[in-house]
């Protein structure tokens, strides 16, 4: 066992170095080795994708190795990440050699010649690596026709494809990384915080929380290539992680789509309270201008009026029991303020009056 | 050689020419002129490879000077990249021009030109400007682990807002916008054959528009038709059903392709002619009746073409068995009456032909025969029965059943009584339709004195061949038709089967009886046909059956010896 895991960790060096000026070193044999031991480690993953105990041996190492070596920011190019990895690491060292412009033109041409011995070349392989080097080229295209002609995002944001999928991606990486280290997920999550541009990645989040729960399958049957599994308890990562930023929920919850954050909120309990939190804060914020007769913010980046009692709307349209919570919580606001009848005194009052029959 | 290189060189400046109009394929017209062109150009680039890897650089570029600009123009087309195999192909292609050791710079400028066409196939249409490049690169994932999702995820996000269409008719918000439904069937026509989006091709032909013209494009039927003629889409019966309704061209094509598939393949061999048509999926679809018709006229047009061919009608009548089979598991409760599928003919007639004679116990099959023989008399007889089509219709709607000939030639045969005079006249009418009532008369006549020989015979304790065939030519008029002829050969062939004394000279006999080719084929179909039918219905013959099998085998060993 120990030696196979060495050769997956050396194998993942080999990966990095592919993508540096180091490869300018290498000739045509050390190229041919290279794909010969990715050849190699394929057939591994084939062949031992289905034995449970090897394949977590496997999936251990590559993700401890990927939290240690940074794989939360400042590697760029990682090496082997995951096990599905595993079986197309042949795919991700040719094109990654292909991009580099490093590579030496001997060593360059040998690398495809092997890549690409033409069509009718009998392989001992079912699937030669040729072949699915051009299916990949083949998918992508598809995208790229579907997206530019037939696709629309979709209003429903987690059913959009786009955003769906990398939500599907968040969520397998925080289950791997919570096998990696326990406190693994709110240290990645925060260092992706810090990197990605957040409102693409606030809209992930969101689709993410609301991916449907689907039961967990047996781990052996999964050995399709490419695609992001299921979600299993990334979601509970998530949420503790929000839970214990506030700065990160202050945002979440003003920057979103009001519909999307009710929908959120219904589904998670934890969060709805820290949302209905905000909006009371945010509501504390504002006072009445007699002259205008509306309820006003001090600063500019105070919520409106219009704002709050559109979110308020919205999750009094929400099914029980966050929309008997929400009426509880603007309930009580409304009696510490004063229980006040009268418009203009107290903003809960005014809501409460606002929502009318819906609340 | 020489030819195929002249070949080659035109093909390319045609090739040259097309690239240069169609451009990155980004107006309608280009796009709908590349669509067109797929699989021809794949064609090109195959030959263009095998071409190019014998020659060594100078040689490319002496013969193909442009040959940079033809394939840059190629990796700059969409449509083309998504197309099967041309992707591969044109990598390949390039993989050919990249000089081993360039001399100096200008080769090295060249190579990297090269590399960086051979990195656009591979590496294209990324999402690197935008947020989800940089969130999946975050991540520590390469194209390769995410594109296979992103596809499937878009796919059924697509196929399940066109459903939305068909489920959700008045809520027009939702609905796609016909617009859009053409522009996704037209950016499938290249993406036909990658399985990951067969549901979307799936959704696309079952969607219902609500406009009056059809909103797919035509090509994208073409495509599909094509790849599931060839195997290289599974589609679900539905699926296909809906094609051939909304294109009738797919239709009549998938026709002629099995009609090819039969001319082509082994003779008289009605097994495989059934795998073929149930492999079709024609008898499925026939359950929808404006497919049935368009096939049983194509069929209908084949025999009259053809004169009647026997294969022709064994196909008709496999066809038919086939279809009746799907009829009855597609329907518990019967959606469309049967008089739908055979509009000009007799109601009662249709009901009585469609009968299942395993329903039916053996000894009462001349029940039915003789009710058939009724109706189709009166029908072909009542001059003034215009309604139902004429002799020809009733013929070719009874030639569709037409085991129920061979079940009235077994009867005749097994009974000792008197022939029934129905049972005559249905075999003189179904071996030769255009006989006038005289004629028939005749051909009746001389059946029932073969039928009394054949009696005779049987009760001889021995019997040779030569008097068997001297008794069966005997009082036969000379100019009897062809369709007299091979009703008396299928006679006499019936009861060496069938009857314990013809066994014993079956093979003397089918030896004086095949002196032509014509006839020793006749004879091969008559044996396959019998024991496709014995064990279709569970009729045990036997003794019959192993000497059947026996005599085919030697017949078909003859055959070959000939040729």
């Amino acid at each position: 066992m120990e030696p196979l895991l060495q050769h997956l960790e050396r194998f993942s060096e080999v990966l990095v170095v592919s993508s540096t000026t180091h490869v300018s070193t290498w000739d045509p044999a050390t190229v041919r080795r290279a794909l010969q031991w990715a050849r190699y480690l394929r057939h591994i993953y084939r062949r031992f994708g289905r034995h449970g105990r090897i394949r977590r041996a496997m999936e251990r190492r590559l993700h401890n190795r990927w939290w240690l070596e940074g794989g939360f920011g400042s590697s760029p190019v990682p090496g082997l990440t995951n096990f599905q990895a595993l079986g197309h690491c042949d795919i991700l060292l040719s094109l990654r050699l292909l991009e580099n412009r490093d590579l030496g033109d001997a060593a360059r041409h040998h690398l495809l010649q092997q890549l690409f011995p033409g069509p009718g070349v009998p392989d001992t392989e079912e699937e030669p690596l040729q072949d699915r080097l051009a299916c990949l080229a083949r998918r992508r295209s598809a995208v790229h026709l579907l997206c530019f002609y037939g696709y629309k995002e979709n209003q429903n944001l987690p059913e959009d494809s786009l955003l769906k999928t990398q939500a599907e991606m968040l969520l397998e990486r925080l289950q791997e990384v919570v096998k990696a280290e326990a406190e693994g997920p709110s240290m990645f999550l925060s260092s992706l915080w810090e990197r990605l541009p957040q409102n693409n990645f606030l809209k992930v989040i969101a689709a993410a929380l609301l991916q449907p729960p689907v039961p967990p399958r047996p781990q052996e049957e999964d050995l399709e290539l490419g695609g992001p599994k299921t979600p299993g308890e990334g979601g509970q990562e998530l949420v503790h992680w929000l839970l214990g930023k506030s700065e990160v929920m202050a945002v979440f919850c003003r920057h979103l789509p009001t519909g999307l954050l009710t929908v959120v909120a219904s589904r998670h309990r934890e969060l709805s309270r820290v949302y209905l939190g905000l909006l009371t804060d945010w509501g504390r914020h504002l006072h009445y201008d007699l002259q205008k007769g509306i309820w006003v913010g001090d600063e500019s980046q105070d919520v409106t009026w219009e704002e709050l009692y559109d979110r308020f709307q919205s999750l009094c349209q929400a099914p029980p029991p966050l929309k008997d919570e929400v009426v509880t919580v603007l309930k009580s606001c409304k009696a510490q303020d004063g229980d006040f009848e009268v418009p203009g005194l107290s903003i809960w009052t005014d809501l409460l009056l606002a929502l009318g029959s819906v609340a | 050689m020489a030819q195929d290189s002249v070949d080659l060189s035109s093909d390319y400046q045609f090739w040259m020419g097309k690239l240069s109009v169609w451009d990155q394929a980004s107006t309608l017209e280009s796009q709908q002129d590349t669509c067109l062109h797929l699989p021809q150009f794949q064609e090109f680039l195959r030959k263009l490879y095998g071409a190019l890897k014998e020659m060594d650089f100078n040689t490319v570029i002496e013969r193909f000077p442009t040959i940079g600009q033809l394939l840059a123009k190629s990796c700059w087309n969409s449509f083309i990249l998504a197309y099967d195999e041309s992707q591969k192909i044109l990598i390949c292609c390039l993989c050919c021009l990249i000089n081993k050791e360039p001399q100096n710079s200008e080769e090295s400028k060249l190579n990297s030109w090269i590399q960086s066409l051979i990195s656009h196939i591979l590496s294209a249409f990324r999402f690197d400007k935008k947020e989800v490049g940089r969130f999946t690169q975050g991540l520590g994932y390469a194209p390769v682990d995410y594109y296979p999702g992103l596809l499937k995820n878009m796919v059924l996000s697509l196929a399940s807002e066109l459903r939305e269409n068909h489920l959700d008719g008045f809520n027009t918000q939702r609905r796609m916008a016909p617009e859009r439904v053409t522009s996704l069937s037209r950016v499938c026509v290249p993406l036909v054959t990658l399985p990951d989006v067969e549901p979307l091709v799936e959704a696309l032909l079952t969607c219902h528009g609500h406009e009056d013209q059809e909103i797919l494009w035509p090509e994208f039927f073409d495509a599909v038709n094509e790849a599931f003629l060839q195997k290289k889409i599974s589609l679900p019966t539905s699926a296909i059903v809906c094609l051939w309704l909304r294109h009738l061209p797919s239709l009549e094509k998938a026709v002629l392709h099995l009609f090819e598939k039969l001319i082509s393949s082994e003779r008289n061999c009605l097994r495989r002619i059934e795998c073929f048509i149930k492999d079709s999926s024609l008898p499925q679809a026939a359950c929808h009746p404006a497919i049935f018709w368009i096939v049983d006229e194509m069929f209908r047009y084949a025999l009259l073409e053809t004169d009647g061919a026997p294969e022709v009608l064994a196909a008709v009548q496999v066809f038919t068995q086939c279809f009746v089979e799907a009829l009855e598991k597609e329907n518990k409760q019967l959606k469309f009456s049967l008089k739908t599928y055979f509009p000009y003919a007799s109601p009662s007639l249709a009901m009585v032909l469609l009968q299942n004679p395993t329903d039916i116990p053996q000894g009462h099959w001349h029940q039915p025969l003789k009710h058939i023989s009724e109706l189709l008399r009166k029908i072909v007889e009542d001059q003034t029965c215009g309604s139902c089509g004429g002799p020809f219709e009733s013929w070719f709607l009874f030639a569709h059943f037409g085991g129920w000939a061979n079940t009235a030639i077994e009867q005749l045969l097994m009974s000792e009584a008197e022939p029934p005079a129905a049972l005559l006249w249905l075999l003189a009418f179904y071996y030769s339709p255009c006989d006038g009532s005289q004629q028939r008369a005749q051909t009746m006549v001389e059946v029932r004195a073969v039928l009394g020989c054949l009696l005779r015979l049987s009760r001889r304790a021995t019997l040779s061949a030569r008097d068997l065939l001297a008794a069966a030519g005997e009082g036969r008029d000379a100019d009897a038709g062809p369709g007299a002829s091979a009703l008396i050969r299928r006679l006499l062939l019936t009861f060496l089967l069938r009857v314990p004394g013809g066994r014993a000279i079956a093979r003397d006999a089918v030896a004086l009886m095949a002196h032509t080719d014509e006839i020793t084929h006749e004879i091969i179909g008559f044996l396959d046909q019998t024991l496709y039918r014995w064990d279709r219905l569970g009729i045990e013959a036997p003794g019959a059956g192993e000497l059947a099998k026996e005599l085919l085998q030697e017949l078909h060993a003859q055959v070959q010896q000939r040729m």
